[in-house]
């Protein structure tokens, strides 16, 4: 990001006040980065994304786990237990061990032996975990079985859609209640930009769909809206701060982008890091396999979801709003560089100061300042408008 | 307004101190989850394509618990969602048990009694069942060498119901159409002999087919000749059976007082289906023939007899009336019973899952650790970046902690939710959402202080739209939470759950402890005349000209 919040500093305006170091700015929020003018990079890193994502559905599809497939699976401790041995314990209880699909897993520095077959009896599941026992010398306690029938797996996924259909509509009418509708299709979009790039993630690397991973899905559809919701509630909050000063859309999502842009990467942070640590210390270290996938999916999802508030929900929402009447008509350049971080800033009082200075200048006739004096709404916007009034009722 | 903010920060931190402590001293800890300690979790469904109603699968949920229960298995959480019933049975290992443990078919069956044993005095249903497991090889050859068992066939007495008054139980005995029941003999030492028998029996005599068992109920098995246990502790001995509560009109079995005690009233189908079945079963019994010496039929459900009514007519057209000393509530039940027995569901399970107990700590050891080094470093991060407000931050996650740990012991210990492993998740997601309501006021408080505001005014204006952007965003958690938490089944309920409450706290917190602290730390003189996050600030709100050369 740092590269490209500098890109403007080569220009000279005239009593440009010192700037701070790059890194500074950043922390302290005076950031002026055309995020409309590279809007395109963004869309266009999406779409690579989105199309990776879609072959690799068609091509490979997604790797289904026996929650949707049905099946039945064990897990024994494999210090005693081999590959052959299992096979020969599944033929003995009739299953046909050409079916099984057998992977070993590390859990906890211990290795485990994790075989999967298509649906059986129960007496002859109980039967196999116990020879399966034996074999590993474990405790029968000490297998974990999991048996799902077909049917189920579907049922899971209608539910899943269903609530996903649902939860859909509903947040849509909320966002439309709260802001607008333009805002709703933005955040939406975007929503599900995040999710079919988590999916693809899963296609791609082919890692096993779980539950868990459902969840881990619906977690970061939540995400994903939670932190547009913020973006646009600035948004919002611009729209109506600007709405005297007749600023083009795209400036208002220039603006807030930038004022939002240090609460989304300490967010984003803060967000990661407990996944990132279930991920590297939980899965990782200490081997718990049911975190791993999940904590991955998580992992995608909350880093997309924090990009797509940016780089697609706001690019879209200013397509959709410049193209309404009110805005169509205003199609002044964008406002860059120290423009873009006066209007930013708007209000601080430098930006007061540069503005009186600016407003004498034309007055006295000083036209040499007056014509390099940038002709932005931040000339109109001196200071912040006074916080309307409470409506009595 | 400054005494204001001091009762609330106190207030939530005395709340939040409070709660812990009571949970901690009363012990009540979250009950986790299969996945986190091992067990079985089975998941029922209804077979394809048979007609039922949530009725019949309440009382399904309610059998399965009964059967549970009588097993003795610890903190089982068995939950109808939807259309399907999850049972999920914490330390229960053995997979065939615990499918035995929920079969239910909801079938009721309608069997002549051949005779009864009185209630054991006083024995309760479960720790009948707790020695069965052990002792059934035994118990069995007791009942078989029993006069009792031999008695249908040889004579046609009937062990006398209800024979030990003093248990002041009524028996199994009912009446039907409200005549007195005849006396049968009075009984002997057998029924003495079976009654204490009974104790340690659970498994099902009688003729070669029937089902064995170490489970505490003993399965139905419709063919045969077997005994059963009724609702209030005795013993039945029962033929095959000659009907089911098919016979009976759906939703027509109602409970009301008949002649001065409280009964039930059914309609009975017309056609040979309903009154034809019914009218051979009542002809047998009322003649008292072989196949019903006692001149008593029974309803069964699931291997346990719900009444013996006495038949007192040879023919019902119409409908039919149970009168007995029954209390409101039994005769609410029988009606239940007789209801869903007349349109049964058989259930399969579509889904079976044993999680060992050591993969379960694993996972939850994991997940702590994790999460602790999680929440070290984005407080390590915190106080990088707002250095002393961090301080807020702190605090702040321990009372959304202490909160979030008291309210999910008291929903553990008063409404059998259990913290699984996707709850567990859906909390540790929940760290990012809480740390952003801290980030979105500190970024608003940081935007007011460059406006030129004093610091103690920057905390309240910037408050004020941290909070309303913290209470839109959280609405569509809260929208997500709810959804999820109405239309999923499964581990996607437990997530919702966990997300949905930390929401809530994240709201509750923002306003009774960020809002107050902050509001708070902005006038005092821990913060006046500092830097605060590279602002340079002071309490007159005298603010240096940012970035100013001059």
């Amino acid at each position: 990001v740092s590269d490209v919040i500098d890109t403007e500093s080569d220009i000279q305006i005239p009593d440009a006040p010192a700037r701070r170091s790059r890194r500074g700015r950043l922390y302290h929020g005076e950031t002026r980065v055309d995020f409309m003018g590279r809007k395109w990079w963004g869309i266009g890193a999406s779409m690579a994304l989105i199309l990776v994502t879609i072959i690799s559905l068609l091509t490979q599809g997604l790797n289904l786990g026996l929650d949707f497939e049905g099946g039945v699976q064990w897990e024994v401790p494999s210090a005693h237990i081999t590959d052959a041995q299992a096979r020969a314990v599944l033929t003995a209880n009739g299953v046909n061990a050409a079916d099984a699909k057998i992977v070993t897993v590390s859990a906890s520095g211990v290795k485990r032996l994790r075989i999967q077959t298509p649906a059986q009896t129960t007496a002859v599941r109980q039967k196999v975990s116990e020879d399966l026992a034996k074999s590993a010398q474990v405790s029968v306690n000490e297998i974990s079985t999991n048996s799902v029938t077909a049917a189920w797996g579907t049922e899971i996924t209608k539910k899943a859609v269903r609530a996903l259909v649902v939860f859909i509509i509903l947040v849509a009418l909320f966002i439309a209640w709260r802001f607008e509708w333009a805002m709703a299709l933005s955040a939406i979009t975007a929503m599900l930009h995040d999710v079919l790039i988590s999916v693809g993630i899963y296609s791609l690397l082919q890692l096993e769909v779980t539950p868990a991973t459902v969840i881990a899905f619906l977690t970061i559809l939540g995400f994903s809206l939670y932190d547009t919701i913020v973006v646009f509630d600035k948004v919002d909050e611009n729209t109506a701060r600007f709405a005297g000063a007749r600023l083009p859309y795209d400036d208002v999502i220039n603006v807030s982008m930038n004022q939002v842009l240090m609460r989304s990467l300490n967010t984003s942070l803060a967000a990661v890091l407990p996944v990132l640590s279930l991920l590297v210390v939980g899965a990782g270290i200490l081997g718990a396999i049911s975190l791993r996938e999940f904590a991955l999916a998580l992992f995608v999802g909350l880093i997309t979801g924090s990009y797509s508030s940016i780089f697609i929900a706001s690019p879209l929402l200013a397509w959709l709003k410049g193209r309404t009447p009110k805005y169509r008509s205003l199609r002044a350049p964008r406002a860059i560089g120290i423009d873009l971080e006066r209007l930013v800033m708007g209000g601080s009082p430098a930006a007061r100061r540069e503005a009186q200075r600016l407003r004498s200048a034309a007055h006295t006739g000083d036209t040499a300042t007056a014509v390099l004096a940038p002709a932005t709404p931040e000339v109109v916007l001196s200071h912040p408008p006074r916080p309307r009034k409470k409506k009595r009722r | 307004m400054r005494r204001k903010l001091i009762y609330s920060l106190v207030g939530i931190i005395i709340l939040a101190v409070g709660l812990l402590t009571i949970n901690l001293a009363a012990g009540y800890k979250p009950a986790l989850g299969l996945d986190l300690r091992g067990g079985i979790s089975v998941t029922l469904r209804p077979v394809p394509g048979q007609a039922y109603d949530k009725s019949s699968l309440d009382l399904a949920v309610g059998r399965i618990r009964e059967r549970v229960d009588s097993f003795g298995v610890g903190e089982p959480e068995i939950l109808r969602q939807d259309n399907a019933i999850v049972v999920n049975l914490p330390g229960v290992n053995d997979q065939k048990q615990a499918l035995d443990l929920v079969n239910v078919t909801g079938k009721v069956y309608l069997r002549p009694v051949l005779a009864c044993a009185a209630p054991p005095s006083a024995t309760p249903v479960t720790s009948i069942v707790s020695t069965a497991t052990t002792t059934s090889g035994t118990a069995t050859t007791t009942v078989g060498s029993s006069a009792v068992v031999t008695l249908p066939t040889t004579t046609g007495a009937g062990v006398a119901p209800g024979s030990t008054p003093t248990t002041g139980s009524p028996g199994p005995s009912r009446r039907v159409n409200s005549v007195p029941p005849t006396t049968p003999p009075a009984a002997s030492t057998t029924a003495a002999t079976t009654g204490s028998s009974a104790d340690t029996s659970t498994t099902t005599a009688g003729s070669g087919g029937a089902t064995s068992t170490s489970v505490g109920l003993p399965f139905s098995d419709p063919n045969a000749t077997q005994i059963l246990p009724t609702r209030d502790g005795g013993r039945c001995q029962v033929g095959p059976s000659g009907g089911t509560g098919e016979v009976f009109v759906r939703d027509s079995a109602i409970p009301r007082i008949i002649g001065g005690g409280w009964g039930v009233t059914v309609d009975l189908k017309t056609g040979s289906s309903g009154e034809g079945v019914w009218n051979v079963l009542a002809k047998e019994c009322f003649n008292g023939t072989t196949t019903c010496p006692s001149k008593q039929l029974a309803i069964e459900l699931d291997g346990e007899i719900q009444s013996a009514p006495s038949v007192n007519a040879e023919q019902f057209t119409g409908s039919v009336q149970i009168t007995g000393s029954f209390t409101k509530a039994q005769a609410t039940k029988l009606a239940q019973v007789m209801n869903s027995g007349a349109l049964p569901i058989t259930l399969q399970a579509e889904a079976v899952q044993t999680v060992s107990a050591t993969l379960g700590k694993d996972s939850l050891r994991a997940a702590l650790i994790a999460g602790a080094i999680g929440i070290a470093l984005v407080l390590l991060f915190m106080f990088l970046y707002y250095r002393r407000l961090a301080l807020v931050v702190l605090i702040g996650l321990g009372v959304s902690g202490a909160l979030i740990y008291s309210l999910t012991s008291f929903i553990s210990r008063f409404y059998n939710g259990v913290l699984s492993l996707a709850g567990v998740a859906g909390l540790i997601v929940s760290i990012g959402v809480t740390i952003d309501s801290y980030v979105v006021f500190f970024e608003r408080l940081k935007d007011e202080i460059r406006a030129g505001r004093s610091l103690r005014n920057s905390a309240q204006r910037g408050f004020k739209a941290a909070f309303h952007t913290i209470l839109v965003a959280d609405s569509v958690s809260l929208i997500g939470a709810a959804v999820l938490w109405y239309l999923s089944v499964g581990a996607v309920r437990g997530f919702a759950f966990y997300l949905g409450l930390s929401t809530m706290v994240d709201v509750f917190v923002a306003y009774f402890f960020t809002r107050p602290a902050v509001l708070l730390l902005a006038r005092s003189k821990y913060m006046s005349g500092r830097k605060i996050m590279g602002m340079e600030t002071a309490i007159d709100g005298a603010v240096q000209p940012l970035g100013a050369t001059s």
